[in-house]
């Protein structure tokens, strides 16, 4: 491919936000070295994993046209449902069984999204508290943690390793890769885009718009339950707040990655570079050093430039064309 | 009726009068947000059992749920309902201002339990009772500095700090005190930075894997509570860098473990329930009219691997 102004126009429109990434990767590379150590990059991805595993369910919920605020609530809750049944019934059993609970939730919340076709914002908005009182209810208020933390194979998810690589990072990746394909080249995935994209054509053209969403919410509450296996495998112990506020980063995260909040556009690609953004930006900031007050400035900057670049390589101009 | 039944009648009545009267102490609490985490919810169940064991007293027992408007209508209910005396665990420490100067002036004393307001307040509160968190952090500056000098490196060890949620008085009072004791006790040890762990055991892990990277000599770590200093352990752990002391604040139950295997080594006891009964008493020395100093602490002991067989296990 010869390099015309054209074709860079036209990468840059379909690549905006990984320019953006590579940007800041290289103005942090330079500020301290050690931002480009092989273990500090995997140390981040891995801190990573647990918003980006929540990310990706949420990409599909919002490439279907809703929201989904009671991700951070749920992860608490799953967290805390698993920890406490590690002691009770054994981890074999406690992890099908957080998963089986979770997922109820999911089904809960897109039962009433898809079929009775309630506002998502309205619905989850809801669930964030409620799943919260559910998550305190079931703990009584306390912290919970894994009695025997050194005689648990619990641990292997969140701490251990497979070929030198971090489980949650493996975990992460095998995760976006399938929901990638499902997104990409799967009936349901074209499914999804349609009835974000517009719901009315697509009932018209015979998708069940409600079975769809529903689905959606399912697939956020899998991963979901994924993160709060890493999170409590991780830590082996947690508050009931652990989650808290997490729906907002999540939310942040697809939305860097250029889904649209109307639904029918983003990639799952495209939110693993988000969710590595956000990570990055946290940790090389800490790595500058600079005063904490000014890093939550800078880091609100930092992501209003990313999106700045991304839609000014869309429409190929830094200006809108309107304005 | 007769004479004497009549008598009688008002005999007892005089009675039933005057018992009521050594039972009329009615207090108010409005906490901050019961079962967010376990402190809290051991301090409520506390405060509610040693009201039980108390005859002469009746409490009203409100929680906020960390939201500050609510708090403020929780604080006219029991000013309607003409509490004795009334006790805040505030959500916020300026917006609740208003309604504790509402309060006293109706005559009600206000008692602050657990964290201060903000001193602009202070003219409308009766006393405050709970920890005192400048202390606290002097403390584990010592612990920190005690540790040092029996390892023999008070005179190069270098030291990060991850303080709480950033602008919480409880938070600023122990880097305060921490910041401030340190050189006094050991003038060489270095403090290479202070980043907020946000109260939070993931996001304090994750901080410190960033200062694990940035630099490769760290002797110790003080941890604005004991939740947040296991998870700077856990990331040290992760990342099989060994010789790192460890000190925190409100020894947690993970820290209490951490401790017994010998990973971590010292923080400071603080018992929800010795915070609850203090604010109770307080409430009942003000009505009874007492003399109380307005900055009314309990005591919050050092804790290390050493001593820690003086002290139960935390519950929470």
């Amino acid at each position: 491919m010869k390099l015309t102004k054209q074709s860079v126009g036209t990468f840059l429109a379909k690549q905006g936000i990984l320019v953006a990434f590579a940007v800041f990767m290289i103005g942090f590379a330079l500020a301290n070295q050690r931002f480009i150590d092989i273990d500090n990059i995997a140390g981040v991805i891995r801190s990573s994993a647990i918003l980006g595993v929540m990310a990706l369910g949420v990409t599909f919920v919002v490439i279907g046209g809703n929201l989904d605020l009671s991700v951070g609530s749920m992860m608490s809750f799953s967290t805390i449902v698993v920890l406490d049944l590690h002691d009770k019934i054994g981890p074999a059993l406690a992890i099908p069984a957080m998963f089986g609970l979770t997922l109820l939730l999911g089904a809960f919340i897109g039962f009433l999204v898809g079929y009775l076709k309630l506002n998502s914002l309205i619905v989850t908005l809801g669930m964030l508290s409620a799943i919260h009182g559910l998550t305190l209810t079931w703990s009584g208020g306390k912290n919970m943690d894994i009695a025997d933390k050194s005689g648990t194979w619990f641990s292997v998810f969140g701490q251990d390793r497979l070929l030198g690589i971090p489980m949650p990072i493996l975990i992460f990746a095998l995760l976006a890769a399938i929901l990638g394909l499902v997104m990409a080249k799967t009936p349901f995935g074209r499914k999804v885009y349609a009835v974000g994209g517009n719901g009315q054509a697509a009932t018209f053209s015979g998708i069940p718009r409600a079975r769809i969403v529903f689905f959606t919410y399912l697939v956020s509450a899998f991963c979901v339950a994924t993160a709060g296996l890493l999170q409590a495998s991780r830590s082996l112990g947690s508050q009931n707040t652990v989650g808290q506020g997490m729906e907002l980063e999540v939310l942040a995260a697809v939305i860097l990655g250029g889904a649209s909040l109307l639904g029918g556009s983003g990639t799952i690609f495209k939110t693993v570079i988000g969710v590595l953004i956000l990570g990055f930006i946290q940790n090389g900031l800490l790595l500058v050093g600079l005063d904490f007050y000014v890093q939550y400035i800078v880091t609100w900057a930092i992501i209003i430039l990313a999106v700045w670049l991304d839609v000014a390589a869309k429409r190929g101009s830094l200006w809108s064309p309107i304005a | 009726m007769n004479l004497t039944m009549k008598v009688a009648l008002a005999c007892t009545t005089a009675m039933i009068g005057t018992a009521a009267a050594a039972q009329s102490m009615t207090i108010g609490i409005t906490q901050n947000n019961v079962g967010v985490d376990s402190y809290q919810t051991t301090y409520e169940q506390a405060f509610i059992a040693a009201a039980e064991a108390n005859d002469d007293v009746e409490v009203v027992v409100l929680d906020a749920g960390g939201d500050v408007a609510r708090q403020i209508a929780q604080m006219e209910d029991l000013i309607q309902q003409e509490v004795d005396a009334i006790i805040i665990w505030p959500t916020n420490g300026e917006a609740v201002i208003p309604a504790v100067r509402k309060a006293s002036q109706a005559d009600i004393p206000v008692i602050v339990t657990n964290s201060n307001i903000a001193e602009a307040g202070f003219d409308f509160v009766a006393s405050f009772s709970g920890p005192d968190n400048i202390t606290q952090g002097s403390r584990s500056a010592e612990i920190m500095c005690d540790k040092f000098t029996d390892m023999g490196i008070q005179d190069e060890a270098r030291v990060v700090q991850i303080s709480g949620q950033p602008g919480y008085t409880t938070a600023i009072e122990r880097a305060q005190g921490f910041e401030e004791r340190l050189p006094e006790v050991c003038p060489n040890v270095e403090l290479v930075e202070t980043q907020p762990g946000d109260w939070n055991r993931e996001k304090s892990q994750q901080v410190m894997e960033a200062f694990l990277v940035k630099y490769d000599d760290i002797d110790g770590v003080y941890a604005g509570d004991d939740n947040m200093g296991v998870g700077a352990l856990n990331a040290a752990k992760a990342a099989g860098r060994d010789g790192i002391t460890f000190v925190g604040a409100t020894n947690f139950a993970v820290g209490y473990e951490a401790m017994e295997a010998g990973d971590y080594w010292g923080s400071i006891y603080q018992s929800p329930v010795d915070d609850a009964e203090a604010a109770l008493q307080t409430a009942i020395d003000t009505i009874n009219g007492e003399d109380l100093p307005f900055l009314n602490y309990f005591d919050t002991p050092k804790i290390t691997q050493d001593n820690m067989g003086d002290f139960t296990k935390p519950v929470f």
